[in-house]
């Protein structure tokens, strides 16, 4: 569903990513996992269209990055910490926007935006600017912006971060859910107790390059570790830390 | 682009900008309240000045043998009171005389040196004038000594036995001969348009750095980067809702001022009265209408290539100073709208609302002054598009002008809707250039070879060369069906029927009357034309070069657009703008509407060729025979045109031969679950 092959990008004589190769199937969750300055932002604005790569190919559910990777992205939700929300607008003003940028009939749109409040427990702030929200009520709203088309494929890029435990486990048991309808999800964390509850399958990404990926006991297993965490401090901690 | 996606964006952006108090203040409230605030205090305290200087008595010092009668007369006529007077001056009498007046003890100082003999009596009058009322004195005071000096010699004249009358051989009495309207509408010529312009732009300043570095700043333009858009309906939807908040802000502001002036002006300038009517505020909005399509375009173009609001800031100031640098041409007592100036962004607008507001634009002017601002301002579109197209603006990364301006951007994928609007813009440039220097050397027939050929035909063909691109696809050069061929012998011999009716209405208005006097007296110039040289000239050559130019390079890139309609419209509003008279202008813009239509329908530029040669043809033929053309105006005619039209146009609806799939538009992506 979300395939990326041999993806690079250059910028002059920096490389922020090489030769980087996975998949993620339809029902399939799949961590994006490595330090700071890794790569993965790049990579996650490679497969959502947004930034054009060097050389390499990326698919998601069949449709490439030609012609502004306009299919893609109708194929695809997408959430990083950069893409935030229109401060000014209410998350219902939010979704119903984003809805009809992707081409949602107005009869198909109205009971969808409600399913997503429902969904993403909205109903109390639905209505008020998203500038005057908690980071937790943010981040329920923005996940549901990327829902809004109901896509076959998920790129969330640290959806947890900064929010208090309760909001952490319901967005984890909605990315389950979202699994279970048959959702391809690929999910960036510096989280690894959420990748470990989470994710069927890692790519550990490093320096640009993807150093290993497989299920995590695969991973935990070339590394001699025990856990994720030790697995990937066994990869990458040491050259981190010099 | 998607029309509809355009207007999504446009509107979220609208609502967006309208709820950030920030902007709605600056460009609507605070304009509206500044102007009536500056002008009604200046105004009040030039009038307060004024009434001052007259209520108050002028403070003379007389050092020297002034003549005591020239003191009396002073004191009369110039309602002065001699508050120092000294027999002898003081040795360094100007030092005095300033250090008096910086006290405001006297406003003057008359001084006669010492041992002064003879019928002469030289009087100094010492006043400063840098100082307001000091200056004023010395005017009033100079007035009368004027006054006495004359009747002095009028005493002496009679005392020789001499007339009196003969000591003013010229009774010089000066006369204004602008009344109140024209001294306060030449006021407000030098204020009005450099306020337009900085209005436009202040107005345009927030919401442009808002939507661009604001969106940037706070992460949503990357979240509009993630829906499927394309960055040219993003920059379109942004660019309407910067400018129609800008239109909007310019207007209410333009009220604001224009109502000030009305109530400042004679207080401001004394016997002056300013009220601005419907149609110079009209023909003033127009004219400011594309140096805002231009100025918007360079703040967006601009302002999204900084990474922060403050950064945007910094990076649209000179664009501020720029266009205020424009604007203060209408201070500049010698700046005129000439064709050199005429060329000039920004400059151009500022010296055509100067002249609009003394009275002295025309209708060309107007025309030729919007047609090359327009030009501008789709240069400065293209730039705007271009820029929002750079994936290392939008996502803030370094050197963001490094990918604006490298060439493997540069390098276009055939033709594309901005190219084809820069083609159009160019040529615009140089067809009214051109035409001025060859109709000035070659006459009407190098006039009309060097336009089609020089300034349309082969420009369209060098610029299918440029961007390597089939001439026969981007030209549509194929032959038609048999029945798109029925078709457009139909929509010939209707369309020319209807243009000749509604041609003879336009003829009504004096201006379009005018227009075509003109141009028959163009083609007459060299002696009444041969029919064969007329036909060539004036329907054929046009018909090819005409239709490759706005049927084949514009509309091709224009379709790139993915709307038919923004083709269609587009290439006839570019057709109709190069007929520079206002009326002419429309006429040809409802023939473009057909044309266009015509060869996308049809898929071949050929009937479009066709249908333009009967057309200009059969003006040639009925400016020769009257009768004709007076035979045509009757409803009966017109009714079996349209139908004749509108029968052409039914038959020609799926005529065109199948062509290959062009690219697929966006596919509606159906919903997994409800």
């Amino acid at each position: 569903m979300i395939e990326a092959r041999g993806l690079s990008k250059r910028y002059g004589e920096v490389v922020a990513a090489s030769d980087v190769s996975f998949t993620v199937s339809p029902g399939e969750v799949v961590g994006l996992l490595g330090p700071n300055g890794a790569g993965k932002t790049t990579v996650l604005r490679m497969l959502a269209g947004v930034l054009t790569p060097t050389s390499g190919e990326v698919r998601v559910a069949g449709h490439g990055t030609e012609g502004e990777a306009f299919h893609l992205k109708r194929a695809l939700g997408f959430l990083t910490g950069d893409t935030a929300l229109y401060q000014r607008l209410t998350p219902r003003e939010v979704l119903r926007y984003f809805g009809r940028l992707h081409d949602i009939s107005e009869a198909a749109l109205a009971p969808r935006i409600e399913a997503l409040v429902a969904r993403f427990r909205l109903s109390d702030f639905a209505d008020r600017q998203c500038g005057k929200l908690s980071a937790g009520q943010k981040q329920r709203a923005n996940i549901a912006r990327a829902f809004v088309n109901d896509p076959p494929a998920l790129i969330l890029d640290e959806p947890t971060t900064a929010l208090d435990v309760v909001t952490g486990r319901f967005l984890l048991e909605a990315f389950r859910e979202a699994r279970a309808a048959g959702k391809a999800i690929l999910l960036s964390t510096h989280v690894l107790g959420d990748a470990e509850a989470l994710c069927d399958r890692v790519v550990l990404l490093h320096r640009g390059r993807v150093l290993d990926q497989g299920t995590i006991p695969e991973v935990c297993a070339r590394a001699g570790a025990q856990t994720l965490t030790e697995a990937f401090l066994a990869r990458v901690g040491d050259e981190v830390a010099a | 682009m998607r029309p509809r996606i355009v207007l999504h964006i446009f509107r979220k952006d609208l609502v967006e900008t309208l709820r950030d108090r920030r902007t709605v203040v600056m460009a609507f409230v605070v304009p509206a309240l500044i102007y009536p605030l500056l002008f009604t205090l200046l105004g009040s305290v030039v009038t307060d000045k004024r009434g001052e200087l007259e209520r108050t008595r002028a403070r003379i010092a007389a050092w020297g043998p002034v003549p005591e009668d020239t003191l009396k007369a002073v004191e009369q006529q110039a309602r002065a009171e001699i508050v120092d007077r000294r027999a002898l001056p003081p040795p360094e009498p100007e030092l005095e005389a300033r250090t008096l007046v910086a006290a405001k003890k006297v406003h003057v100082v008359l001084l006669t040196p010492p041992g002064t003999s003879g019928p002469s009596t030289p009087v100094r009058v010492l006043a400063d004038s840098t100082n307001v009322d000091s200056d004023a004195m010395e005017r009033r005071v100079s007035r009368a000594l004027t006054d006495h000096a004359a009747e002095l010699l009028r005493r002496r004249m009679t005392a020789l036995g001499q007339d009196a009358a003969a000591a003013t051989p010229l009774d010089v009495r000066e006369e204004d001969l602008a009344d109140a309207a024209r001294r306060g509408a030449s006021f407000a010529a030098a204020l009005l348009p450099y306020l337009l312009l900085v209005l436009v732009a202040t107005s345009g300043f927030y919401a442009a750095l808002d939507l661009t570095a604001g969106e940037k700043e706070r992460g949503t333009l990357q979240t509009l980067l993630t829906a499927p858009v394309r960055s040219v309906e993003i920059v379109a939807g942004k660019y309407l809702a910067v400018l129609a908040l800008t239109l909007a802000a310019t207007v209410c502001n333009l009220g604001s001022i224009a109502l000030t002036l009305s109530r400042a002006t004679a207080a401001m300038e004394a016997g002056a009265r300013f009220s601005l009517g419907l149609s110079s505020a009209g023909a003033i909005f127009l004219t400011v209408l594309p140096a805002a399509l231009l100025i918007v375009a360079l703040l967006m173009a601009v302002g999204v290539l900084a990474r922060s609001y403050r950064e945007g800031q910094s990076y649209l100031m000179p664009i501020l100073l720029l266009v205020m640098v424009a604007g203060f041409a209408s201070f500049l007592p010698g700046a005129e709208l000439t064709a050199g100036t005429a060329l000039v962004p920004l400059l151009n607008v500022t010296l055509l609302v100067h002249d609009i507001l003394v009275g002295k634009a025309g209708a060309t002017q107007i025309t030729v002054v919007w047609a090359v601002s327009l030009a501008w301002a789709v240069l400065g579109i293209l730039l705007a598009a271009r820029v929002f197209q750079t994936e290392q603006v939008l996502l803030s990364g370094e050197k963001p002008w490094r990918d604006v301006l490298s060439p493997g951007l540069r390098q276009a994928r055939g033709l594309t809707p901005g190219n084809a609007l820069a083609f159009a813009a160019v040529l615009l440039v140089l067809t009214f250039y051109g035409s001025v220097l060859v109709e000035r050397r070659g006459g009407v027939i190098a006039l009309i070879l060097v336009s089609q050929l020089g300034f349309f035909l082969v420009p369209s063909l060098l610029w299918c060369r440029l961007f390597r691109v089939p001439l026969r696809d981007t030209l549509q050069l194929r032959w038609p069906t048999g029945r798109g061929w029925a078709a457009t012998v139909l929509l010939a011999a209707g369309g020319w029927s209807v243009g000749a009716v509604v041609w003879a209405q336009l003829l009504r208005f004096p201006g379009a009357r005018a227009y075509s006097d003109w141009l028959g007296e163009l083609l007459g110039k060299q002696g009444p034309l041969e029919l064969g040289t007329a036909l060539l000239l004036v329907a054929l050559l046009p018909a090819v070069a005409e239709e490759v130019t706005f049927r084949g390079v514009v509309l091709a890139g224009l379709r790139r657009s993915g709307s038919r309609w923004i083709a269609v419209v587009g290439s006839a509003l570019l057709f109709g703008l190069f007929h520079v008279n206002p009326y002419h202008v429309l006429a040809a813009t409802a023939v473009g509407l057909l044309l266009g239509w015509v060869a996308l329908e049809s898929g071949s530029i050929l009937p479009g060729v066709l249908i333009h040669l009967v057309n200009n043809g059969a003006q040639v033929l009925l400016d020769r025979i009257p009768a004709l053309a007076e035979r045509l105006q009757s409803p009966l005619v017109l009714v079996l045109a349209l139908a004749t039209t509108a029968a052409g146009g039914l038959l020609l609806r799926g005529s065109r031969r199948p062509a290959p799939e062009e690219p697929p538009g966006p596919a509606p992506l159906p919903l997994a679950s409800p």
